[in-house]
């Protein structure tokens, strides 16, 4: 047994290294004080992060530095405003469907809770799209509050599958219903996740968001897959650095809130 | 008012909510999308509104008796999606089982740091977790680096913008929808059958491919669809990691809509992709279903 067990713990091990280097190589890259190449290391530097906060640096002319600053807090002010009102706007909706739908079974449920689950399964593009076509065809304006609601749609299930669990214990009727639409996983995912996790999820969007911000409304993860299309520069291992940073804390609270009432 | 009108009063009232938001914002777009995918493409971009099946001719040509605006690239690149899809769901499987059972193994307390472990990465942001890759693959990146200093620069691959790039991309960011189904399946997994396999007679092999294997199909199978679907309509990691030489589905879509312009024959291939998940969702559920019956 024990010569079994032993390389299983050696890939164990090897996995999680594979998981956490890609992200670790960006926080280390965001403190490299190269400015010509910024792949090889040459010491240690906050300027990335002074420069995109809009601080005095000691980067001169070499790094052909561009100053993104104010576009840059225009999209964390987007991304911020979009995902508190997605959370509030969805935690309400979410919840008051499973409470609907959590008491006494009656003719309909399965239908309605297959309703809910089809938009976290549905791909994001073609989501992305639907709203695009749809928002244009009605002649709403693209912008935040266009995002708003296509992130409350895919919010309310996720707020929905996670505040069912929390009211039946251990539904075997929603396993069931979304088991039947492929969607067992998320029944599985939703033990590990929280409603203030909306807030995370929404922050994370790109894809849906990418179809519906218009012009004016560039979020967080936009900025940054466009100045990627352009190339990669250091600035971004220290945006990308932050993100993370904010991302991981707010991840961990949740999971560890969710650890103590299991 | 009796107590069943008042319980149906007041269900009416909490559903209506979602009931609203997901008809406006879900069902409604979904159609109109539906819709779009057989009307004729505006000379500037639009839609002319009246019947006209040869968007889907593009891309599927002569079965629908349509040879001039047929054009193999676009059959190719959606094969080509497909083709990734499975792969990048092989690979996911391949990487998580070990790792699943390891956790699944493990006593209580370090499993629950473990879990913890392997989930959190999940909360990173998408695109933070692609960029990653690009510093990895680039010519210049950390893995030629990696192979110069260790005195194996003649090895120096340039990986960026190939089809590999694009699978190993969508394997790290979609690990964690196969690990989870996973780990649920292997810990449900009584040791005591795989010891009493191993009691009768069989070879671990044989334990693992006629016991274990069997019994963590609903996992296997439930995190198959789910790293699936999202593979194939992916748009960001090809972009991003795969370059304007390995286009997929997404892209194809994300170009009509956004360049071209073209959003009836976009729409029509949202629909062909559409039809692809249905029948993986379906297959996926036909699968448990067997299995529960079996059970």
């Amino acid at each position: 047994m024990t010569l079994r067990v032993r390389p299983l713990a050696l890939y164990g091990s090897v996995f999680v290294l594979l998981l956490y280097a890609p992200i670790a190589l960006i926080v280390g890259y965001s403190f490299n004080a190269n400015v010509v190449n910024m792949m090889l290391w040459e010491g240690f530097t906050f300027d990335w992060y002074r420069a995109i906060l809009g601080l005095p640096t000691t980067l001169g002319r070499a790094a052909n530095h561009v100053d993104t600053t104010t576009s840059l807090r225009a999209a964390v002010v987007n991304s911020a405003v979009v995902a508190i009102a997605a959370t509030v706007v969805s935690t309400l909706v979410g919840t008051a469907a499973a409470l609907a739908l959590g008491r006494a079974p009656f003719r309909g449920r399965r239908a309605w809770q297959g309703l809910l689950v089809l938009p976290m399964v549905m791909p994001d593009i073609v989501l992305g799209i639907a709203l695009l076509v749809f928002f244009t065809t009605v002649g709403l304006p693209l912008g935040r509050g266009s995002i708003v609601v296509g992130h409350c749609v895919f919010l309310s299930s996720y707020v929905w599958v996670i505040v069912s669990a929390r009211l039946a214990g251990l539904s075997t009727d929603l396993e069931q219903a979304s088991a039947d639409l492929g969607a067992a996983p998320f029944t599985t995912f939703r033990r590990v996740t929280l409603p203030l996790l909306a807030f995370i999820i929404s922050l994370d969007d790109l894809v849906i968001t990418w179809f519906i911000a218009g012009v004016d409304a560039t979020t967080l993860p936009m900025f940054i897959y466009g100045a990627l299309r352009r190339g990669i520069k250091p600035e971004i291992n220290a945006m990308a650095t932050l993100l993370l940073g904010f991302s991981f804390v707010v991840a961990a609270t949740g999971l560890w809130l969710r650890g103590r009432r299991l | 008012m009796s107590v069943a009108a008042h319980a149906r009063w007041r269900r009416r009232a909490l559903l209506a909510p979602a009931g609203l938001l997901l008809a406006a914002a879900f069902v409604g777009p979904l159609l109109l999308v539906a819709s779009f995918s057989v009307l004729e493409p505006g000379l500037y971009g639009g839609v002319e509104w009246h019947w006209y099946p040869y968007n889907f001719g593009r891309v599927l040509g002569a079965p629908l008796g349509d040879v001039e605006e047929f054009d193999a690239a676009y059959a190719t690149t959606l094969a080509r999606s497909v083709k990734l899809a499975l792969l990048v769901t092989l690979v996911s499987v391949a990487v998580c089982y070990p790792a699943a059972w390891w956790v699944s193994r493990l006593p209580p307390r370090r499993r629950a740091l473990a879990l913890f472990v392997v989930t959190l990465p999940f909360f990173a942001n998408l695109i933070v977790r692609v960029y990653a890759w690009m510093l990895i693959l680039r010519p210049t990146g950390v893995l030629n680096l990696v192979l110069a200093a260790l005195g194996a620069g003649d090895a120096a691959t340039d990986l960026m913008y190939t089809e590999a790039a694009v699978v190993i991309g969508l394997v790290y960011v979609l690990l964690p929808f196969m690990f989870l189904p996973l780990y649920a399946s292997i810990e449900k997994l009584d040791p005591a059958l795989l010891a009493a396999s191993r009691d009768l007679g069989a070879t671990p092999a044989q334990t693992f491919v006629r016991v274990a294997l069997p019994l963590t199909l609903p996992g296997i199978v439930g995190g198959a669809a789910i790293v699936f679907i999202p593979a194939l309509g992916n748009f960001v990691v090809p972009s991003l990691l795969g370059g304007s030489k390995v286009m997929l589905a997404g892209n194809l879509i994300e170009q009509q809509f956004l360049a071209a312009r073209n959003w009836p024959f976009g729409a029509a291939l949202a629909m062909l992709l559409l039809a692809f998940v249905l029948v993986v969702m379906l297959a996926a559920a036909w699968r448990r279903g067997t299995r529960g019956a079996v059970a």
